[in-house]
């Protein structure tokens, strides 16, 4: 009896041994893909999202070997950190997700002209190197219509890690929200120097509300603005606050109006199946340049997903009303969502840097009825007249 | 002697324990730890190369560092002394004469790095010796002002037209980029320079009337007050040469591997701290020097790889190097007790 | 005014974790010991708060774990310079580095983890109300008004008892201490240990009340600037309190010159460069009072013993 159970026992386990390696074999190759992240995984922001993505699809793509990421790497090291996952991994494609990596990712492009390179953010391409990005600038300017219902005080605050285009072309994009609604209201800027820091950000915002802005955005990787503006708002001293990149809402239940959220995982599925069907290969990727928005549902507006508005704050946006030339009289709230179907439509029927635009010198940058090209949002170094802080120069 | 084998035995006893240490709060054990660093920074051909690679501005530091502690003055700033001289380089590459021929321009960027590097050395030394200030704070003060400066320049006035907007300088013209061995990053006009200087420095401090000042005032400032040496200008002139060399170290880091500015955390990961431990660790010996560098120079590699297949965060290495020092403090500490007893003695 | 006093009510937070740390060093620079360990033995004291906290959900817990972690540490301090009698310059040196590595090991997984517990603002029933003084000093957290407290201990103990006279001949000159039957070791361990839990809870303060959030680094160069301090407030205690808020205010305004129109990296370096301003008004006083720092500090006390 007992000898039978161990033969029994036996044959399970030499099958269970072979056919896993024989239907390995058999099947598909899997494409080792590895991640090079500039921040801590467990910040807030921009490398907790990408590796969100990372661990959402690695269900979801069984023909993708994800090797363990590399976090906080420098800029200065990027070169070293390819090398390795190229080398001693095997990486077949390996994401690097932040604009400091460009030259490294161009410089591993030329020494590895077999393997796939994607950089985030950059603007530098070859042969088998890819730019991808998620843009928010759409959903910063929904942001800017509902601060600008919000303030009472006309003066909304935005806290900026670093003034490059990026960020700046955020700023803008919320600022031309603001202005749309509510005309007399400043945007002011502080700006830390570090992508995450949560002290700084919180002397940045606090600076801001002492010079009497009762609304605040950011792009920083920590939900800190958000947590002043609930610890205001508790006090007695209503401070609005809008989410950045991840879910924020639950720092903020009565400050957090809405947000900006972001889907990586939406490119990188888009990139890794064009791998798998040889659309993409070391040969073609000159020209290959994602700049997702909202109609490619790359980005979404909320401080929490699939809630675009905090309940709390829809009735008084409902009540704020405003002249549309086009919508005629129309509550705020029904504008961002008439704004935010027109931005989600295949193509655009908005975009919100839609000429006349001048900047803070009174000069045309974007001509009446034309829409800013893709080079000139990534090149933007220049205000738009209601932001009153300065570009460090 | 029963003392001796009672500091190696205490050296060993620190080591072990730290690394324990790492074991309890990582749950890697620390010999899977110390064979990948070792692998991957000695164990083939590219590691090695990366290893030299890293080893050029330590060594550079490390000797310049070690002038200084020779002489007893601390020099902490090469941090910021490495970032001036990327500076300085940059500014002649970009602003000076970008149209000059290589074998002009690169001299020239040597030279104005190192001056750039000496002059910020020489903030400490002039407040040394006029105020009587602490020479550790004020260079460590420098090396965080260095760093925003870096900044400043790259955000403002030298951001260049051509990247975007983003925060970095232009890239330097071909005539301003340091040739590399084949296809590695070694840049070697650098790396010949520094052992040329190991040379140098040797000669300076054992066989030059300098280096025997620098030694007397390092071993015993009273006596050499007493033997009438002009003490406030060796201190200037050491530190002078410090920062210089550690200039130099920052030429070569964006001359050779960035071939433009860039923000300071992107020039440098900490070379001028790692020097300190360097200097001490190749006993401030110009040729044992040149050796601790490459070791620490796979040590940086090594922790690069232990953050990929380990997942360590970067910070082990720190740590590591801390526990060097500490290793070090305790090996040496009776040649050291010697200077003490013999100032405090004199008081 | 109300700007002035909201950018003061801002100054004693930012200020505080500095004076605690400078406090500490005060007492062990008194007894002739140079610890420059303290960025490390802050960070230190930071991480452990920050873990302990989260663990525990109390806030004080964290605050404890973070004084014993950096008095642990200055003994580590206290062994090389006392009983080994080793560099102590070397030795700061190595604990600062010691402290940045092992907090970035152990901190790994707690960057970007919000902190469980808190501390509240508690306003003083009474004081809160006194104009302009009130709200500035008296309308904040727990750990403020302890180191109102520990200010007046420190201060009070280093000149009106036997135990800081003992401390402050240690330092002066301790062979002299030793003919007079005090045990030089015993006091500068002491001092050393104090000044690391000092340290460790100026950390925690940072972690825990100020941010409150881990960032690996944290403490950016405030080791140092409580050096300054030390040195600048001329090894007494009630002149830490000017250096430390000093500093606090230049972190504050830092954001509030902002709109003025300078660039931002420039007022990042004004807490450095007015460290070393600082210092060079400090050499100014010393040598002009002809006080002078504890004419041991730094040297190891070797007892006469014949050979």
């Amino acid at each position: 009896m007992k000898d039978r159970f161990l033969a029994v026992l036996s044959v399970i386990l030499v099958i269970s041994l072979i056919v896993p390696t024989a239907y390995g074999i058999g099947a598909e190759k899997k494409l080792r893909v590895a991640f090079i992240y500039v921040g801590p995984i467990g910040d807030y922001g921009w490398s907790h999202a990408h590796e969100m993505a990372r661990q959402s699809l690695i269900k979801k793509l069984p023909w993708v070997e994800f090797l363990p990421p590399a976090e906080s790497v420098p800029e200065a090291d990027a070169v070293r950190f390819i090398d390795r996952f190229v080398r001693e991994e095997k990486a077949d494609v390996v994401f690097t997700t932040s604009f400091g990596y460009m030259d490294a990712t161009i410089e591993a492009g030329k020494k590895y002209p077999d393997k796939i390179f994607f950089h985030c953010s950059g603007y530098s391409r070859a042969k088998n190197v890819g730019t991808y990005f998620a843009e928010l600038y759409q959903v910063y300017y929904l942001n800017g219509l509902m601060a600008g219902a919000l303030t009472k005080t006309n003066k909304v605050g935005y806290v900026g890690a670093h003034p490059i285009p990026e960020v700046i072309r955020h700023i803008n994009a919320f600022a031309l929200g603001v202005q749309e609604v509510n005309p007399k209201a400043t945007v002011d800027v502080r700006w830390l120097f570090s992508w995450y820091d949560p002290s700084k950000a919180r002397m940045a915002a606090e600076s801001l509300i002492s010079d009497g802005c009762d609304v605040l955005a950011f792009t920083e990787d920590s939900p800190t603005v958000v947590t002043v503006g609930e610890e205001y708002t508790k006090k007695g001293k209503p401070v609005y606050t809008f989410g950045h990149y991840s879910p924020m809402q639950k720092y903020g239940p009565n400050s957090c109006v809405s947000g900006q959220l972001v889907h990586w995982e939406v490119i990188y599925k888009d990139i890794l199946e064009k791998i798998r069907r040889k659309v993409y290969t070391n040969t073609n990727l000159e020209n290959v340049d994602y700049w997702w928005l909202l109609k490619e549902k790359a980005v979404e507006l909320g401080g929490d997903f699939g809630v675009p508005v905090n309940p709390r704050f829809i009735t008084p946006l409902k009540g704020k009303k405003i002249l549309d030339p086009v919508f005629g009289k129309i509550s705020v709230y029904d504008l961002v969502m008439k704004r935010l179907s027109q931005m989600k439509a295949n193509p655009e029927k908005f975009d919100p840097f839609t000429g006349p635009i001048k900047d803070q010198t009174g000069k045309v940058r974007i001509e009446a009825g034309r829409r800013a090209t893709h080079d000139e949002l990534w090149n933007m170094d220049w205000f738009v007249p209601n932001v009153i802080a300065k570009i460090p120069k | 002697m029963l003392e001796k084998y009672r500091n190696l035995g205490l050296s060993f006893l620190v080591v072990i324990l730290g690394l324990f240490g790492i074991y309890l709060v990582s749950g890697i054990s620390p010999y899977i730890m110390l064979k990948s660093i070792i692998i991957s920074a000695f164990g083939s051909i590219y590691g090695l190369s990366e290893t030299l690679t890293k080893s050029i501005p330590l060594m550079l530091c490390g000797l310049g560092l070690s002038l200084s502690f020779r002489s007893s003055i601390w020099n902490i700033g090469a941090e910021g002394q490495l970032l001036m001289g990327a500076i300085g380089a940059t500014w002649i590459a970009l602003y000076v004469m970008p149209n000059a021929p290589k074998l002009i321009l690169i001299p020239m960027m040597f030279i104005v790095g190192a001056i750039c590097g000496g002059i910020w050395a020489l903030i400490p030394a002039i407040l040394k010796v006029k105020f009587n200030l602490n020479e550790i704070i004020v260079s460590l003060m420098l090396n965080y002002i260095a760093i925003e400066f870096v900044n400043y320049l790259i955000y403002g006035p030298w951001k260049s037209p051509y990247e975007w907007g983003f925060p970095y300088s232009t890239k330097f013209p071909i005539s301003a980029q340091l040739p590399r061995i084949l296809d590695t990053r070694i840049h070697y006009p650098t790396l010949i320079l520094a052992l040329v200087l190991a040379i140098f420095i040797y000669i300076i401090l054992y066989k030059s009337k300098l280096g025997y000042e620098i030694r007397v005032i390092g071993d015993n400032i009273d006596a050499a007050r007493y033997a009438g040496l002009d003490i406030r200008k060796i201190i200037i002139l050491v530190l002078i040469l410090s920062g210089g060399l550690a200039g130099l170290a920052g030429v070569g880091e964006v001359a050779g591997i960035h071939h433009r500015l860039r923000v300071a955390s992107g020039i440098s990961s900490g070379y001028g701290y790692t020097a300190v431990i360097v200097a001490w660790l190749g006993r401030l010996n110009p040729f044992l020097i040149v050796f601790v560098s490459f070791l620490f120079g796979g040590l940086l590699v090594g922790g690069d790889a232990i953050q990929v297949s380990l997942g360590l965060p970067g910070a082990t290495i720190n740590f590591i190097n801390g526990l060097i020092l500490i290793f070090v403090l305790v090996q040496s500490f009776s040649k050291i007790r010697l200077y003490s007893t013999k100032k405090g003695a004199e008081r | 005014m109300n700007f002035i006093i909201e950018v003061l009510k801002a100054t004693i937070p930012a200020g505080t974790p500095l004076l605690l740390g400078a406090l500490g060093e005060i007492y062990v620079e008194r007894s002739g010991i140079l610890n420059l360990g303290v960025e490390g033995m802050m960070i230190m004291g930071a991480i452990s708060a920050f873990s302990m906290t989260n663990i525990t959900g109390n806030v004080w817990l964290g605050v404890l774990i973070s004084i014993i972690i950096g008095g642990g540490m200055a003994l580590i301090h206290a062994f090389n310079s006392i009983t080994l009698k080793a560099n102590q310059t070397l030795s700061g040196l190595a604990l600062t580095m010691l402290g940045l590595g092992l907090s970035g090991l152990i901190g790994k997984g707690y960057i970007g983890v919000p902190l469980s517990g808190k501390l509240h603002n508690l306003p003083v029933y009474g004081f809160k109300d006194i104009p302009i003084i009130g709200p500035i000093f008296f309308d904040q957290d727990p750990l403020v008004y302890i180191s109102y407290v520990l200010t007046l201990i420190f201060w009070f103990f280093l000149f009106n008892t036997r135990f800081g006279i003992e401390l402050r001949s240690v330092g002066e000159s301790p062979d002299v201490a030793d003919s007079a039957g005090i045990n030089v070791a015993k006091i500068q361990y002491l001092a050393t240990f104090i000044g690391g839990m000092m340290a460790g809870l100026g950390g925690a303060y940072l972690s825990v009340v100020y941010a409150p959030a881990w960032i690996e680094g944290m403490t950016a160069g405030m080791g140092w600037i409580v050096l300054a301090i030390t040195i600048f407030s001329l090894w007494r205690p009630e002149r830490a309190i000017l250096g430390s808020y000093f500093f606090g205010c230049i972190r504050v305004l830092q954001y509030r010159l902002q709109p003025l129109g300078i660039s931002p990296n420039l007022l990042n370096m004004l807490p450095f460069i007015f460290t070393i301003l600082v210092l060079m008004l400090a050499a100014r006083e010393i040598s002009r009072k002809r006080i002078s720092s504890p004419s041991s500090l730094g040297i190891p006390y070797f007892r006469e013993k014949t050979l």
